[in-house]
């Protein structure tokens, strides 16, 4: 292994720029590092080179331990996307640099200077000054300079953001052929997925400082494990799907017969990719060979030279939905491109009625968690906002954010607000402004859109009024709902409280999807409300609610414990909760009609009371009445 | 830039261009004048006073010893003030433009009160038998603390403007801390630091109250070329002044020409 990476991490105050990154580069691979801006790719690239100490991990280079060593010991190559050439050094000087250091005599380096000079296709320019030369050329030298002392390896941190398009192009075949004959291992950094295909032999694809994925180009196409991948690496239709008596099925669509798919997901959810290229076109479902998608009308047409890229609504097809999904959406929205002709048919207009079917698809057995967050004008904004940031980290999943006013301009002053803060640290966020009540807004987005959780914030100054709203809003619920209080600090320890029975299994099962990407730990409550002194055996199914409940969690690689206290319950949970510094409360809802000690104000209690986030989630009545 | 095209622009510059005239020209053509209205021997005879040249002596002695002092250390405060992030660090930068607002005769004060006889540091002084109030020493100071924000204040922007990037590229290049400094750090703020070593010499070359009186103005000890000159107006000798003064203009054009071909080094050297 030529390049090792091991568990690095690393925060810039409370943000995790790099998660828990580890890698393994081949012996002269050129592996590309591929993500948005403020992915934390340069971050990792830098650690590499040891310009940024990580916070914790590890880092090898041909088998040496490089984690403590300053840069100048770790020789390594690395090329800026400034070019940083030292301006008042001639080019040949820039490049002889690194061998000055060294020691190595006058003539060695001149030598060595040559021969660099004629590999970057630059022989004879020595003697011009950086300010003399273009962009490409000035980048030539710095790969020139970074290669001259023979390092180990070669870092680039997207190398030809700066320069013009026809430029990067032969640089980018340029720098292919330097590292092919230098045979040096490569990592190049970068946000453009056609440079990535082009130079990769592998990609690492990283997303809000989270290694997602490693593979070859083709791979990660082709065949993608997860939705950011599947969505960054060029056009996607992603669909719903699920997995029953071992078919794959988009709604009322069956995909295919009997074959084994297994998921992580316990109820078998799954997301189905088509890439644009996959589907066919035809003017009545007959002439279509392949199984029928559904039928849509075409509403834009791109030419695009050989191909054609059209984007087409579908029809609602039952049971399954686009992902990720978009506000006030009718139908499903798909992508397609295809080859003039080949098909018999030369162009499709805009307007005209088309089925569509399906010539290839890929399954991606993860769904992450899509997160709703809402907010009224009464909630503390900022404060949501910060849980929000934090929780997307958490759980890499798409982001949508609504603003409910009751006029349009209030709630576009949200939006604007909202964007200020969140567009910086995350990327895809989809705003609205809605303008209505604020609970029937909110929860007929979650209910349209597929979202796994709803997060809203805490009132500023607890009005009636506002309190009402919560009120309502966790009442009518039937998803989970995350209530941010007060600041933020992080998602370390997760407190699920169960008072008979709740959290249901499903509930746990939510809870430890977000402990699993947060990397919390877990402990299962239970309060035996009976306050009489005399020990009371719980009843069996409690015990077993408990450990099977500890059990699943384990399973899915999350620390989890079980604690068991008796006295008033929401006493208990907040005694539990300020002793064991928790950072997240998991309550079942208490739906109304219930008739135990507990009383339906529980959760509502615990709200008010708690001094961390509250996750609500929908109990299951599992096996009371 | 665009040519002056029509009346208004053109009296502007006719404005510009007078008030200049009478603000600059004319001073330095009413200095020649003076210099040689009694002819060119009265001049020869008033350079034969050695209080003069020792005058001149002391000033250059003061003003190299300024530039040393504030190169270096200017260098090293920029080089903080911009690469580090401490508690205080607006305050310490706002305090570097104390000598702009500071009168030096305060300063020459200062410096009385610390080191004078009865001053603050007076034991420590004594201790070490070094005069410095009202002797050099004490002009030495005065004049580094006048010229003290230049060299900071030029190297702080072409710093910023350079980044750390050179710097991080010559580290995994392989080059030490010192190496990184003599070859990539200082070469690429060399034309501002030259710019802000001229100021300085200008500066310090130009003190007047505060090395009055810190120094006292003891002739042949404790005077400057710009102490003597206040010293021969006093005393009517005015072809001696006028010398001087013509001596200092020619020095600080010189320098005013060096200042105006580093200014345009700079320039080119930042928009490549």
């Amino acid at each position: 292994m030529s390049i090792v990476l091991q568990d690095l991490v690393k925060h810039f105050g409370a943000n995790s720029v790099v998660d828990h990154v580890s890698l393994e580069i081949h012996d002269g691979e050129l592996l590309v590092l591929l993500g948005p801006s403020g992915s934390g790719k340069s971050t990792i690239l830098r650690i590499i080179a040891g310009l940024i100490p990580a916070d914790s991990g590890r880092v090898w280079l041909h088998g040496r331990d490089v984690t403590d060593l300053p840069p100048q010991q770790r020789n390594t190559g690395f090329v800026f996307q400034n070019y940083s050439l030292f301006r008042h050094m001639t080019v040949a000087d820039n490049i002889e640099f690194g061998l000055a250091a060294r020691k190595v005599p006058k003539a060695q380096r001149a030598a060595k200077r040559e021969e660099l000079l004629a590999l970057v296709g630059l022989g004879g320019l020595g003697g011009r000054y950086p300010r003399q030369l273009s962009g490409g050329q000035q980048q030539r030298v710095a790969v020139a300079r970074a290669l001259a002392f023979e390092p180990s390896v070669l870092l680039l941190d997207e190398p030809f953001g700066a320069l013009d398009v026809k430029i990067r192009g032969q640089l980018r075949a340029a720098l292919k052929d330097i590292q092919r004959k230098v045979k040096i291992t490569t990592i190049l950094v970068t946000h453009d997925q056609d440079e990535a295909f082009e130079l990769a032999d592998r990609i690492g694809v990283i997303n809000r400082g989270k290694l997602l994925e490693v593979g070859p180009p083709a791979a990660l196409y082709r065949s993608p494990q997860h939705e950011f991948v599947a969505t960054f690496l060029g056009g996607a239709n992603l669909l719903a799907g699920a997995v029953e008596g071992g078919r794959v099925n988009l709604g009322a669509m069956q995909l295919s017969d009997a074959v084994s798919y297994t998921t992580v997901d316990p109820e078998g959810r799954l997301e189905v990719l088509f890439r644009p290229e996959d589907l066919m076109l035809a003017t009545s479902a007959d002439e279509l060979t392949i199984p029928v998608l559904g039928q849509g009308v075409v509403e834009e047409v791109l030419f695009l030279g050989t191909l054609q890229r059209l984007r087409l609504r579908l029809q609602p097809l039952p049971g399954t939905w686009r992902l990720p999904a978009e506000f006030g959406e009718t139908g499903v929205p798909i992508q397609v491109t295809r080859i003039p002709r080949s098909d018999g048919h030369l162009d499709f207009q805009v307007g005209q009625q088309v089925w569509v079917g399906i010539n290839n698809f890929h399954i991606l057995p993860r769904i992450p968690i899509r997160v709703l967050v809402g907010t009224d004008e009464s909630a503390n904004l900022d404060t949501l906002l910060n849980y929000t940031v934090l929780l997307a980290r958490a759980t890499s999943g798409p982001v949508s954010f609504v603003a409910v006013a009751d006029d349009t301009a209030d709630a576009e002053g949200l939006v604007t607000h909202a964007r200020e803060t969140l567009e910086p640290q995350l990327s895809g966020v989809n705003f609205q402004a809605r303008v209505g009540r604020f609970v029937d807004e909110v929860l007929g987005q979650v209910n349209e859109g597929g979202y796994d959780l709803l997060v809203v914030g805490e009132p500023r100054k607890p009005t009636s009024r506002s309190e009402g709203t919560l009120r309502e809003l966790i009442r009518r619920t039937r998803f989970p709902t995350l209530v941010v209080k007060d600041e933020p600090s992080a998602i370390r320890r997760i407190l699920f409280c169960t008072a008979g029975g709740e959290p249901g299994k499903r509930d746990i099962i939510f809870g430890g999807r977000i402990a699993r990407r947060a990397g919390a730990a877990t402990t299962l409550l239970y309060v035996d409300p009976t306050p009489g002194a005399a020990a009371r055996p719980e009843p069996p199914w409690i015990a077993s609610h408990l450990e099977e409940g500890a059990l699943t969690l384990l399973n899915q690689g999350i620390q989890a414990e079980v604690k068991r206290r008796q006295g008033v319950v929401v006493e208990e949970i907040l005694k539990e909760m300020r002793e064991g510094e928790y950072d997240l409360l998991v309550v079942g809802k208490h739906l109304e009609g219930r008739t135990t000690r507990v009383g339906t104000d529980l959760t509502l209690a615990l709200l008010q009371r708690s001094t961390c986030p509250i996750l609500v989630v929908t109990g299951e009545l599992s096996r009371f009445g | 830039m665009y040519s002056a095209k029509g009346f208004l622009p053109k009296l502007l510059i006719g404005i510009v261009l007078a008030y200049l005239g009478v603000l600059i020209f004319l001073p330095i053509a009413a200095i020649v004048q003076g210099a040689f209205s009694k002819g060119i021997d009265a001049l020869l005879e008033a350079f034969s006073d050695p209080t003069l040249w020792q005058a001149f002596v002391l000033s250059i002695e003061l003003a190299i010893a300024a530039v040393i002092v504030n190169a270096i250390f200017g260098t090293i405060v920029a080089w903080v003030l911009v690469r580090q992030n401490f508690f205080g660090k607006g305050f310490f930068n706002a305090l570097i433009d104390l000598p702009f607002v500071v009168s030096p005769v305060i300063t020459g004060y200062m410096i009385i009160l610390l080191f004078g006889r009865q001053g603050w540091l007076a034991p420590f002084v004594n201790a070490a038998n070094v005069k410095i109030a009202f002797d050099v020493p004490g002009m030495l100071l005065v004049t580094v603390f006048v010229s003290l924000p230049f060299v900071v204040r030029e190297v702080m922007p072409v710093l910023r403007e350079i980044g750390t990037e050179p710097e991080q590229a010559a580290h995994t290049l392989g080059a030490s801390g010192w190496r990184t400094f003599w070859r990539v750090t200082l070469p690429g703020i060399r034309w501002g630091l030259l710019y802000g070593i001229s100021l300085t010499l200008a500066r310090a070359l130009g003190e007047f109250g505060g090395v009055l009186v810190a120094g006292g103005a003891v002739s042949g000890k404790t005077e400057t070329a710009t102490l003597f000159i206040y010293r021969a107006i006093e005393e009517r000798q005015n072809i001696a002044a006028y010398g001087v003064a013509l001596i200092l203009a020619v020095i600080s054009f010189v320098v005013l020409i060096g200042m105006e071909v580093l200014r345009k080094r700079t320039d080119l050297e930042v928009g490549s």
